[in-house]
C-alpha cells in the first residue's frame, strides 16, 4: 500500500506540469493572447504614442514578450518551492522583492554601433540610512528603465517610419499593429538619403542614451541589493543557487492584486456555501435512493424519482430569478435578502443573537448569514438531487439481485440489515466514485448563482479571469484545481480498498 | 464489534462538550464585548450630531457680524495666513478667487431638513479597487468624487471650472504655467492642513513615481514639467507645452495627504484595496492607519461604508454617511431597492418604464430621474475609412457612403425599439450638454431615397437586379460588422441594423467576438464596421487621441484610421487655444467637420437615469450628474417631498 501511495504521489507531478501547460499553452493561442486584459484594464489615454509606450512597459514589467516556454519556465519557478538563483528579499511587510531584472540590449546594434556597457563600482551604505539608499536605487533604475523602454518604442516607430519611405520591399515586413520588429530589417542599409534617416539617428542615439542610464541604475540598484538591506527569504540550500522558498502565486494583471489575496477571499465563501450544500444533497438523496431501491416500483419510488427529475429540469437561472422574484421581493413574500452575504451594516452585528433591554430581537451576524445564503443553497441544492439518488438506486438494485442476498434472506438476516450491511455496502463502489468529486466542486464556484445572488465566490473570480485573459488566476486556480483532483482521486482508490476487502494495491 | 462504553469514551465525551462550552462562552464574551462597544458608538455619533449642530449655529452666527477689527500688524499677519492678499501671485497676472465649496442648492433651505441618515447607493458591478490614480472604473469614481477633493472641480450649474481646495488661481495666458493657493481653512479628513507640499508630493513622488502604478494618469501628464512649492499654500505648475488641457491637468487631480499616504511602501499602496483618504466631505469608515493594519481596508465584496468627515472644512453634508453595495444581477437590484435595502439604483431602460407603467404611485415615493449631464457618453457605428488589416479599402473609405449608411439607418426607431424610447439620438463627439458642441448642428436625417442616391452616386446600384447592390467591377456590396458578445443590446442592435440595410441592398454579415478579441481587432484595424461606446468625464475633452490622423499609427485610438486634414488642422489649433470661448469656437467647427464627414454613424446619447427614495430631500440633477453631497434624509413623513429637477 505504501509503495503504492509513493508511486502515486510521484506521478502527481509530471500530470500537474502537463496539465498547467497545457492551460498555459491554451491560453497563449487564444485570440487576444496572454494579458490582453492588460489593454483593457490600461484605459484612456490621451495620446497613442504614450498608448503605445504603456503597452511596451506593461509588456516588459510582466514579460510579456518573451516565447511562451520562457514565460511558463518563468511561471514555474515561482509555484516551485524550491528555488534556483538569487534569493529574492522579503521587506518586514512581508512582501517579496526579486533582484532588479536584467534589462535588453538596445536593438539594431549592427547598424547602430552600442556604447560600451557601463560598468559601476559603488558601494552602497550599510546600516542605518540602507534601506533608504535601496528605495531610491529601486525607483531610480524602474524610472530609468521605463523611460529607456518607450525610447525603445519610440525607435521602432521611427524605424517604422523610416521603412514605409524606403518603399516596396520592406513595407510588407512591418508589423500589422504598427511599428516595425528591427530583426526583420538586418538587411536594410540605413541611407542618409531617406528622409527619415536623421531622425533615426536621433531616436537611435536618445536610445542609448537612455540604455546606459538604465544599465547604469540597474547595476547600483542591483548591487545595492546584494548588500540585503532586507533579509533574504526563505531558506538557502546551496548559497546563492539554490534555496526553498514558498510558492508565489503572482499578481493579478487585471486586478493588480496578488492572487493568493483574490483566492483567501473568494474561497472561504464558496466552501462555506458548498460545505452546507453538499451534505444536504447528499443526506436527502442517498436515503431516497435507498428507500426507492427497496420499494422499487412503488408510489414512493416513481413519486421520488419524478420529483426529483422535474426539480433537475428547471434550470438555475430561472429558479434564481423566480427566487428573487417571489421568495425575496417584499411585494410577494419577502422572506429572503436578495442578495450578498450579509445585510447592511452586519460589520458591526454581535456575533452571536440576542434580544436587547427593549426586547427587540437583533439576529447577529451568524444568523444574518445563514439567511443570506439560503437562496444561493437552494438553488444550487435542488438539482443535485436527481443524480444522485438515481445512481444510489440503481447501484443498490443491482446486488438487491445478487445471489448472496437472496442467501441472507434465506437465512432470516433482518431485513434491515440485508439493506444496510450487504447490499449498501456492496453499492458503495460507484458512490465512492461520486463522492471524491466533491473536494474539487468544492473548490468551483457555480458562476451562475454567484452572479444572480452577488455572491463573491471563485466562479465569479475565475469566469472574470477567463474574460480578461488573466493568465496569473486562471493558472492558480488550475494548478489548485488540479492538485485537489488528484488527491481525491487517490482517496478514491483507497476508500476503494476500505469498502471493499478485494481490492488490494499490493 | 464491542459496544461497551469504557471511561475512554466517557472522557472524549467530556473533553468535547468542554471544547464546545468554552467557544460558545467565549463567543458570548465577545458579543458582550461588541454590544458595549456599540453603545460607545452609539453615543460619541450622537455627540458628533450635537457638535455639528452648534458648529452651524457658531458658523452662522459669525458670518452674519461684521469683520472683527484687530490691531494693525496682527491684521497683516492673519490677512497672509488667510491669503486675503496677493503675495503669492504672479503679478499683472489675472487671478481667479474663489470662496470655499458650498453646496449647489442649500439643503437647509429645503422644507423636511434634517441632519444625519445613511444614504444607499447600488452599484453594479464590484469595483476591484479603491486606491486614488491606480483604480480606474466608475464606481471608484464614485466614491472618489466624496472622499477626496482637487484644487478645482466643474460647477454643477455652468461646468466652468470652480476652486475646490484652492481659493484662487492664475493660468498664465500663453499656457505655460498654472499658480495656485490653497485656502487656508482646508483640512484632511485627519485634521492635518492641507499644504503645497501636499500638492507637489501628490503629482511628484505619487503619480509620476515609477513604482506606482498610477500609469492611467501619468500618461496625461508627459506635459508636465515641473512642480513647484512657492511658499505653504501656493504651488506652482510648469508645463513644456502650452495646450488647454494644462489646467485641468493640474488642477483636476485629487490632492492626497503626503504624511499619510508616505507610511506606506509603493508596492502595499499598488496592492491595496481601500485606501482613500483626502479632504472631501466624507470619509472611510475604517481606514488603516499605517501599514501594520492593511486589515482593516475595504476589500471588494464587502459594502462601501463612507461616514461624514466631522473634520471637514467647509459645508458639511447633512448625511450621516454613505454606502455603496454592489448587486450584479439587474432584477435583484431593482428588488433590493424596492426592498428598501438601496437609496437609489441605476433601472436599465426597460426597469424604468415598465416600473413607471405598471404602477402610477411609484412616483409618490421615489423620484424617477432621466436627464443627459456631462458624464453621458454617446454609441455608434464606426465605419473603417483606411484600408482593413493594412491590406484593401472598404467600400466606407468613401466620404458618400458613410453618409448614406447614416441616412439608412432609422435612428429614432432604433432607440424606440431597442431602447424602451430612453435616449437621444447623438449628432457627434460632442457631450450635447458641452459648450463645444454647436446646437445648430443636427442630426443627418433618415431618408432612404437620399441614402440611396448617394450610394448610386458613390458607384453601388443594383446592377443585375438581384436586390443586391454591386459596384462597376461587379463585387456585392457586402461588409461585416463586429460587435463584442455580452448583452441583449447589442444582439437586438446587430438585427436592427442588418435589416435596415437589406432593405437597401447591402448585405451584412454579423461576427459577434468576446471583448479580449474585440480589443485585439480594434488594435489591428481588422473589422469592416463596428459598434462601441465612448464615455465622458468632462465638458470637453481633448479630440486628439480618437480623431487626429497621428493617433492611427501604433494602435492607438483613431482605429477607423480616419484622416481628415481640417480636422487635424482644427484639432491643433483648438488644442493650443487657451482662450476659453475661442476654443469652443474651434471645437464647433470640428463638429461640423465631423459631421460632415460621418466617420462614425453616431446613434444615441444615453442619458443618466436613476430611481432614488423621496426619504431623501434637495435631490438635484446637474450638468455634472448628481451631488450625493447635498442630499439629506427627510426626518418625518410630514415633509413635503421636493420636487426634482435643477
Amino acid at each position: 500500500m505504501v509503495n503504492y501511495l509513493i508511486r502515486r504521489l510521484c506521478l502527481m507531478v509530471p500530470t500537474i506540469l502537463g496539465i498547467t501547460f497545457m492551460v498555459f499553452m491554451l491560453l497563449a493561442l487564444a485570440p487576444g493572447g496572454i494579458g490582453a486584459g492588460l489593454s483593457v484594464a490600461g484605459g484612456q489615454m490621451s495620446d497613442t504614442s504614450k498608448a503605445a509606450q504603456m503597452q511596451a512597459y506593461l509588456e516588459d514589467r510582466y514579460g510579456l514578450n518573451d516565447p511562451v516556454v520562457v514565460q511558463y519556465a518563468r511561471w514555474l519557478g515561482r509555484i516551485s518551492p524550491v528555488k534556483f538563483g538569487e534569493r529574492d528579499l522579503r521587506m518586514p511587510t512581508g512582501d517579496r522583492i526579486a533582484a532588479p531584472r536584467d534589462i535588453a540590449e538596445p536593438p539594431m546594434g549592427w547598424a547602430f554601433a552600442l556604447p560600451a556597457k557601463p560598468e559601476v563600482v559603488f558601494t552602497p551604505t550599510l546600516g542605518e540610512g540602507q534601506v533608504d539608499e535601496f528605495k531610491k536605487l529601486q525607483r531610480d533604475a524602474e524610472g530609468a528603465r521605463r523611460s529607456y523602454i518607450g525610447a525603445v518604442r519610440f525607435f521602432k516607430d521611427t524605424l517604422a517610419d523610416y521603412v514605409r519611405e524606403a518603399g516596396a520591399p520592406w513595407i510588407s515586413k512591418l508589423e500589422p499593429k504598427g511599428g516595425a520588429e528591427p530583426d526583420k530589417f538586418r538587411d536594410l542599409a540605413i541611407q542618409d538619403s531617406n528622409p527619415k534617416a536623421a531622425a533615426l539617428k536621433t531616436a537611435a542615439a536618445d536610445m542609448h542614451l537612455k540604455w546606459a542610464k538604465a544599465e547604469e541604475t540597474r547595476q547600483r540598484a542591483h548591487i545595492a541589493f546584494r548588500a540585503k538591506p532586507y533579509p533574504e527569504s526563505g531558506i538557502g540550500i546551496i548559497p546563492g543557487l539554490v534555496s526553498l522558498d514558498t510558492p508565489d502565486l503572482g499578481v493579478a494583471f487585471s486586478k493588480n492584486r496578488p492572487v493568493w489575496d483574490l483566492i483567501a477571499a473568494a474561497l472561504p465563501v464558496t466552501l462555506l456555501i458548498n460545505a452546507i450544500a453538499f451534505p444536504i444533497s447528499y443526506l436527502i438523496a442517498i436515503p431516497t435512493g435507498i428507500l426507492a431501491s427497496v420499494r422499487r416500483g412503488g408510489w414512493f419510488d416513481v413519486g421520488s424519482g419524478l420529483a426529483f427529475l422535474s426539480l433537475y429540469s428547471i434550470p438555475t437561472v430561472l429558479a434564481g430569478v423566480f427566487a428573487i422574484g417571489f421568495l425575496a421581493n417584499k411585494q410577494y413574500l419577502g422572506l429572503f435578502p436578495v442578495s450578498g452575504l450579509h445585510a447592511s451594516g452586519a460589520e458591526n452585528y454581535t456575533f452571536l443573537p440576542y434580544f436587547d433591554a427593549a426586547g427587540t430581537w437583533h439576529e447577529g451576524w451568524l444568523l444574518d448569514t445563514l439567511w443570506h445564503i439560503v437562496l444561493p443553497i437552494l438553488c444550487l441544492v435542488y438539482t443535485s438531487f436527481a443524480v444522485l439518488s438515481k445512481q444510489t438506486r440503481a447501484a443498490m438494485l443491482e446486488n438487491f439481485n445478487a445471489d448472496y442476498v437472496r442467501t441472507a434472506k434465506a437465512k432470516g438476516v433482518s431485513r434491515k440489515d440485508v439493506v444496510m450491511q450487504h447490499v449498501f455496502r456492496n453499492s458503495l463502489l460507484p458512490l465512492i466514485t461520486m463522492f471524491v468529486g466533491i473536494f474539487p466542486a468544492m473548490l468551483a464556484g457555480s458562476v451562475v448563482i454567484e452572479r444572480i445572488f452577488t455572491v463573491p465566490g471563485m466562479g465569479s473570480l475565475i469566469l472574470e479571469a477567463i474574460d480578461l485573459r488573466d493568465r496569473e488566476i486562471i493558472l492558480a486556480n488550475t494548478f489548485m484545481i488540479a492538485c485537489v483532483n488528484l488527491l481525491a482521486l487517490l482517496l478514491a482508490d483507497i476508500l476503494y480498498a476500505v469498502a471493499d476487502p478485494r481490492v488490494s494495491y499490493e | 464489534m464491542n459496544n461497551r462504553f469504557g471511561i475512554k469514551d466517557f472522557v472524549t465525551i467530556i473533553l468535547l462538550v468542554v471544547v464546545l462550552l468554552a467557544v460558545l462562552l467565549s463567543m458570548v464574551q465577545k458579543t458582550r464585548m461588541e454590544l458595549a462597544l456599540d453603545a460607545t458608538r452609539a453615543k460619541l455619533s450622537e455627540i458628533e450630531q450635537q457638535t455639528m449642530q452648534l458648529q452651524r449655529i457658531v458658523e452662522k452666527g459669525f458670518s452674519e457680524r461684521p469683520t472683527v477689527v484687530m490691531a494693525p500688524g496682527a491684521a497683516a499677519a492673519n490677512a497672509a495666513d488667510r491669503g486675503t492678499n496677493d503675495a503669492w501671485a504672479r503679478p499683472g497676472v489675472k487671478i481667479e478667487r474663489w470662496p470655499a465649496p458650498a453646496p449647489a442648492a442649500d439643503p437647509t433651505k429645503v422644507p423636511g431638513f434634517a441632519i444625519g441618515g445613511e444614504f444607499v447607493e447600488l452599484f453594479e458591478a464590484q469595483p476591484a479597487k479603491l486606491v486614488p490614480f491606480i483604480s480606474g472604473d466608475v464606481y471608484y469614481t464614485r466614491v472618489l468624487d466624496r472622499v477626496c477633493e482637487a484644487l478645482a472641480t466643474f460647477d454643477p450649474k455652468t461646468l466652468k471650472l470652480r476652486g475646490q481646495l484652492a481659493d484662487g488661481w492664475q493660468v498664465d495666458p500663453d499656457g505655460l504655467w498654472v499658480r495656485a493657493h490653497i485656502s487656508p481653512r482646508a483640512r484632511f479628513s485627519d485634521g492635518t492642513p492641507v499644504t503645497s507640499e501636499d500638492v507637489r508630493w501628490t503629482y511628484v513622488d505619487y503619480i509620476l513615481n515609477p513604482l506606482i502604478e498610477a500609469e492611467r494618469t501619468r500618461s496625461t501628464m508627459d506635459n508636465l514639467k515641473e512642480v513647484k512649492v512657492i511658499d505653504e499654500l501656493t504651488v506652482e505648475f510648469t508645463f513644456k507645452e502650452p495646450l488647454f488641457t494644462n489646467a485641468i491637468n493640474a488642477l483636476g487631480n485629487p490632492i492626497l495627504p503626503k504624511a499619510y499616504y508616505s507610511r506606506f511602501e509603493p508596492t502595499q499602496i499598488n496592492q491595496a484595496t481601500g485606501l482613500m483618504m483626502g479632504s472631501g466631505p466624507f470619509r472611510f469608515e475604517r481606514l488603516p492607519a499605517g501599514p501594520d493594519d492593511l486589515d482593516v481596508q475595504w476589500t471588494p465584496g464587502q459594502d462601501v461604508v463612507l461616514v461624514r468627515n466631522e473634520a471637514y472644512w467647509a459645508e458639511k453634508p447633512p448625511l450621516a454617511g454613505m454606502r455603496f453595495k454592489s448587486i450584479k444581477d439587474d432584477l435583484g437590484r431593482l428588488v433590493s431597492y424596492r426592498n428598501g435595502e438601496g437609496s437609489m439604483m441605476l433601472p436599465t431602460s426597460p426597469q424604468f418604464n415598465t416600473v413607471l407603467k405598471e404602477e402610477p404611485d411609484f412616483e409618490k415615493t421615489n423620484y424617477a430621474l432621466k436627464w443627459v449631464n456631462m458624464r453621458c457618453g454617446y454609441s455608434f457605428i464606426a465605419w473603417q475609412c483606411g484600408p482593413r488589416a493594412g491590406k484593401e479599402l472598404t467600400p466606407f473609405a468613401d466620404k458618400r457612403v458613410r453618409r448614406a449608411m447614416t441616412h439608412l439607418l432609422d435612428r429614432e426607431r432604433m432607440i424606440r425599439d431597442i431602447w424602451d424610447g430612453i435616449g437621444i439620438v447623438s449628432k457627434g463627439p460632442m457631450n450635447p450638454e458641452s459648450p463645444a458642441s454647436d446646437p445648430a448642428v443636427k442630426p443627418l436625417d433618415f431618408d432612404v431615397e437620399k441614402g440611396k442616391a448617394l450610394l448610386a452616386e458613390a458607384g453601388w446600384i443594383d446592377r443585375n437586379g438581384d436586390g443586391i447592390l454591386e459596384n462597376e467591377k461587379g463585387d456585392k456590396f457586402e461588409f461585416e460588422y463586429t460587435y463584442a458578445t455580452g448583452g441583449e443590446i447589442s444582439e437586438r442592435l446587430a438585427r436592427f441594423v442588418k435589416d435596415s440595410y437589406a432593405k437597401a441592398g447591402i448585405v451584412m454579415k454579423t461576427r459577434p467576438v468576446d471583448w479580449s478579441r474585440y480589443q485585439e481587432l480594434l488594435k489591428l484595424r481588422d473589422f469592416d464596421a463596428i459598434t462601441l461606446a465612448w464615455g465622458n468625464n468632462a465638458p470637453e475633452s481633448d479630440p486628439r487621441q480618437i480623431w487626429h490622423s497621428e493617433s492611427i499609427k501604433e494602435g492607438g485610438d483613431n482605429f477607423i484610421q480616419w484622416r481628415n486634414a481640417d480636422a487635424d488642422a482644427l484639432i491643433e489649433k483648438g488644442r493650443r487655444t487657451m482662450d476659453e470661448a475661442e476654443r469652443m469656437l474651434v471645437w464647433r467647427e470640428f463638429e461640423a467637420v465631423i459631421a460632415d464627414d460621418q466617420p462614425y454613424t453616431f446613434v444615441r446619447v444615453a442619458p443618466w437615469l436613476r430611481f432614488v427614495k423621496r426619504d431623501f430631500g434637495n435631490v438635484n440633477t446637474y450638468r455634472t450628474g448628481l451631488e450625493p453631497q447635498e442630499f439629506f434624509k427627510t426626518n418625518s413623513a410630514t415633509a413635503a417631498p421636493a420636487p426634482a429637477g435643477g
